[in-house]
């Protein structure tokens, strides 16, 4: 009882030693970042996923090199395919001190569901990144290398498995079917783990997938790489050409980028944008793209809400010609 | 073929006093996220990933795996105590392990399914580190074909678990699969019956509705009866002259139930995808089909409990096959592994074990001391569990109630899913009071999504042709099993109760 009084009264106290530093504080916040306020990062995913292995990874190499003054609250608000974290986020327009990292679902989840917000409601800071999809069969199969593919796919019809239909593992072999020449039946599967099982039982033909998952299966030689939807192969695929490479470009990819709150203050967005200019020159981002098999691609600010909406608009498309989407 | 200097290998890294450290937490955070309805395993080690960043993989895989096996233990706890499952691969368990409790058994219950766990647990590290390469085989034979028929052999066991009435029992599985379509679905991309949430666009998320209608229904159940009015009355029988420990008879009746269900669950866990609960609820059927008595399951059966716990804890042991030859994570929790792997910069993949020897069999090794230090552990912990049956109901009641809000939310922070709880306890109650069959419901509801997609993806890839389900050698084996269970099981009951009768009238 005596305890819990004294407590009391000391917050009663601090209460009244922060009056005049409220006061005080229209002065500071001129400035960007206070470190007195604390960054709220939305993760809209549980921990594991792709999504939050990126945000802890920003975060420990801006904490190792010191580029954020304040304390920063890392927050895995999953739900709703990211509309729930990125929901969070978007409740808190016009401040500076709410940021979120995005992933696939960002592009695809408004268009499955009614979200009130859209990617490019949010203040653009940066594009990091994109996740990209390599064409892998069965390492049993007579088809060496993508030509072979293509050839055998325009005489027999072919089975492609992903994760999902609003999806790039959709988009992206529809779009590269449509630029080679090719049909093929698209096989929906809830996640990677499914779909490689589909694969290696020698259901499907085909499959498409970020290749961080499958690497040992493609090193053992049960999985046969053939072609990498991205700008540049990762190291780890070795010579897989790109579809860019075999002459039938795509440029779709999924954004790994950061966000701010709809109408974030100018000089917040331009303090992210030039921090993230020394995050990415950083061994640790170099080494997260490698283990991750990410392709760099950086874009800022409005660039990254021009991508986004490209991406989106394309996206939006393709879904709608199948009748995904309405 | 060096399996036990592998082992011992193994065992000489796992024994060091911080790797043992690391164990003893994850055994204990394992069986604490198991206890809490709702917050599973994957909920547990997705919180505790981060932790294990800058950590000694070998001290931090093994603490994660042992999180992970561990909630199999505590998961049960709930389930005999409250008939509140703990965790999806515990709602078999509340069949038999709730009406034990309720004929003042829970001592006895509580104990037998630590034993029961344990055995499961090992037998399925022993086949690990026996067979791992051959049943990495059956890891990959499976596709959508095999899916659809495991999916469907499992729709078979309805007809054990439908319970009395077979009418109330149909209406029940179909009021399941009903709940399965809702999500989008997966061929089409469109939304079915989400009417634009976000939160239904995985569809019904099964463990809200199993916490609701048999933990929230047995509660409104209890209150409807008049429970609380009884000054002291508690929601099942305790007296002080009842036995703590199980009788031989409870030891000798299940000895074989446990090989069963160690196998059975052992090879479903194997198979990515399917997992501890369909395991632990093949395995009850099954032993219900097998049993000389099958009236007295789902009235406090020993074996009727034995046969889902055994099961569950050797399918998660199962379920590191897919992880550890192909690095194909078989669920959600397994997935989180697979996530820790990656974080440590290691490839899993069929070259895992030959290229991270110590790392796997250090962790092999860690599950046999992991199962030991877990059933240690709840056999000390299982007296002061006991207690929570002398609470009378109208404490317990609305504890009960505060639990189950906070464990759903706790798995996904959704509000739709914790009103779903809620409706299902509701509903739970009617189908309680009119004898309709939750299990039945909760059944469909997993089986019914996995038949519909695998069926689906198979006719993409066959072109509508059916010949695919004999074209394919592990597809007939299933076909070839199932009918095998559908002959043999009915004439097996049918001996059983013949001599069972033969007994009755000799004795």
């Amino acid at each position: 009882m005596t305890h819990f009084h004294t407590t009391l009264k000391a917050g009663a106290v601090a209460l009244v030693a922060a009056a005049p530093l409220a006061v005080a504080t229209p002065v500071v916040a001129q400035q960007y970042p206070d470190p007195g306020e604390t960054l709220d990062w939305t993760i809209a995913f549980g921990p594991g996923g792709g999504n939050d292995i990126m945000a802890r990874t920003i975060v420990e190499i801006i904490n190792t090199y010191d580029l954020y003054p304040g304390d920063i609250a890392l927050e895995n608000r999953a739900g709703g395919s990211g509309a729930v974290g990125w929901g969070h986020l978007y409740g808190q327009s016009g401040s500076g001190y709410g940021i979120s990292t995005t992933s696939g679902s960002f592009v695809t989840t408004p268009l499955q569901a009614d979200t009130p917000w859209d990617p490019t409601d949010f203040t653009p800071v940066a594009l990091l990144a994109t996740d990209d999809l390599v064409l892998v069969v069965n390492g049993s199969s007579e088809i060496q290398n993508i030509d072979e593919f293509i050839s055998y796919a325009q005489e027999n019809p072919v089975t492609i498995a992903g994760t999902g239909t609003v999806n790039v593992d959709f988009i992206v072999p529809t779009l590269f079917a449509e630029a080679a020449g090719f049909e093929f039946e698209y096989v929906s599967f809830n996640s990677m783990a499914d779909q490689t099982t589909a694969l290696l039982s020698e259901s499907v033909d085909a499959m498409v997938g970020n290749p961080g998952e499958i690497l040992g299966l493609i090193d053992s030689g049960d999985l046969r790489a053939l072609v990498y939807s991205g700008s540049s192969t990762p190291e780890a695929l070795g010579d897989v050409p790109t579809m860019g490479d075999v002459g039938h470009d795509i440029g779709v990819s999924m954004p790994r980028g950061l966000i701010l709150p709809p109408d974030a203050p100018e000089e917040a967005q331009q303090f992210w944008i030039e921090t993230m200019q020394q995050v990415v020159e950083t061994p640790e981002w170099a080494e997260y793209i490698a283990t991750n098999t990410l392709t760099p691609t950086v874009l800022y600010g409005e660039e990254f809400r021009e991508f986004l909406d490209r991406t989106q608009t394309g996206f939006g498309e393709v879904l709608r010609s199948v009748g995904a989407i309405q | 073929m060096d399996i036990f200097s592998d082992l011992f290998m193994g065992l000489s890294i796992a024994i060091t006093p911080i790797n043992l450290v690391y164990l003893l937490i994850g055994a204990m955070v394992g069986m604490i996220v198991g206890v809490i309805p709702g917050f599973g395993p994957s909920a547990g080690l997705a919180i505790l990933l981060p932790v294990t960043f800058g950590m000694d993989p070998i001290g931090a895989i093994m603490m994660l795996a042992a999180i992970y096996y561990g909630a199999m233990y505590g998961g049960t706890i709930t389930s005999i105590l409250i008939n509140t499952p703990g965790e999806s691969a515990t709602v078999a368990s509340t069949f038999d392990g709730f009406p034990l409790a309720k004929k003042g058994r829970a001592g006895p219950a509580l104990v037998m399914q630590a034993v029961a766990s344990f055995v499961g647990g090992t037998v399925g590290v022993i086949l690990i580190t026996i067979l791992a390469p051959m049943f990495s085989q059956v890891s990959r034979s499976f596709g959508p074909p095999e899916y659809f028929l495991l999916a469907c052999m499992g729709l078979l066991t309805l007809i054990v678990m439908i319970g009395s009435s077979w009418k109330l029992g149909v209406i029940s599985a179909l009021i399941g699969l009903a709940l399965g379509t809702v999500g989008v679905d997966l061929e089409t991309g469109q939304g079915r019956y989400t009417f634009g949430s976000a939160e239904l666009i995985g569809g019904i998320y099964f463990i809200p509705i199993a916490i609701g209608l048999f933990g929230l229904g047995e509660l409104f159940y209890a209150f409807w009866s008049g429970l609380h009015n009884t000054g002291s009355g508690s929601i099942v029988q305790y007296s002080k002259e009842q036995r703590f420990w199980p009788t031989a008879q409870d030891f000798i009746s299940t000895k074989w139930t446990m090989v069963r269900g160690s196998v059975l669950g052992f090879v479903v866990g194997v198979i990515p995808g399917a997992g501890a609960t369909i395991a632990s609820l093949m395995a009850y059927s099954t032993e219900r089909s097998l049993s000389k008595h099958p009236e007295r399951f789902g009235k406090g059966e020993m074996a009727g409990l034995v046969a889902p716990e055994t099961a569950n804890n050797a399918a998660s042991s199962g379920a590191m096959i897919p992880l550890l030859t192909l690095g194909i994570p078989g669920s959600a929790s397994t997935a989180v592994l697979l996530a820790a792997f990656m974080l440590w910069g290691l490839r899993p993949g069929p070259l895992f074990m030959s290229q991270n020897p110590e790392l796997a069999w250090g962790l092999i090794a860690s599950m046999y001391l992991g199962n030991m230090v877990l059933l240690a552990i709840s056999i000390f912990a299982i007296p002061l569990f006991v207690q929570i049956i002398k609470v009378p109901y109208r404490i317990l009641g609305p504890a009960v109630v505060v639990i189950c809000a906070l464990g759903t939310f706790s798995v996904h922070a959704s509000f739709i899913e914790t009103y779903l709880m809620f409706a299902a306890g509701i509903v739970g109650f009617f189908m309680r009071r009119f004898g309709f069959s939750p299990a039945a419901l909760v059944l469909a509801l997993v089986l019914g999504p996995l038949a519909e997609e695998a069926l689906r993806q198979t006719m993409t890839i066959s072109r509508g042709s059916f010949a695919i389900f004999v074209q394919r050698p592990a597809s007939l084996w299933i076909i070839g099993i199932t009918i095998a269970l559908l002959v043999f099981l009915p004439i097996l009951g049918r001996i059983g109760s013949r001599a069972a009768n033969t007994e009755k009238a000799g004795g």
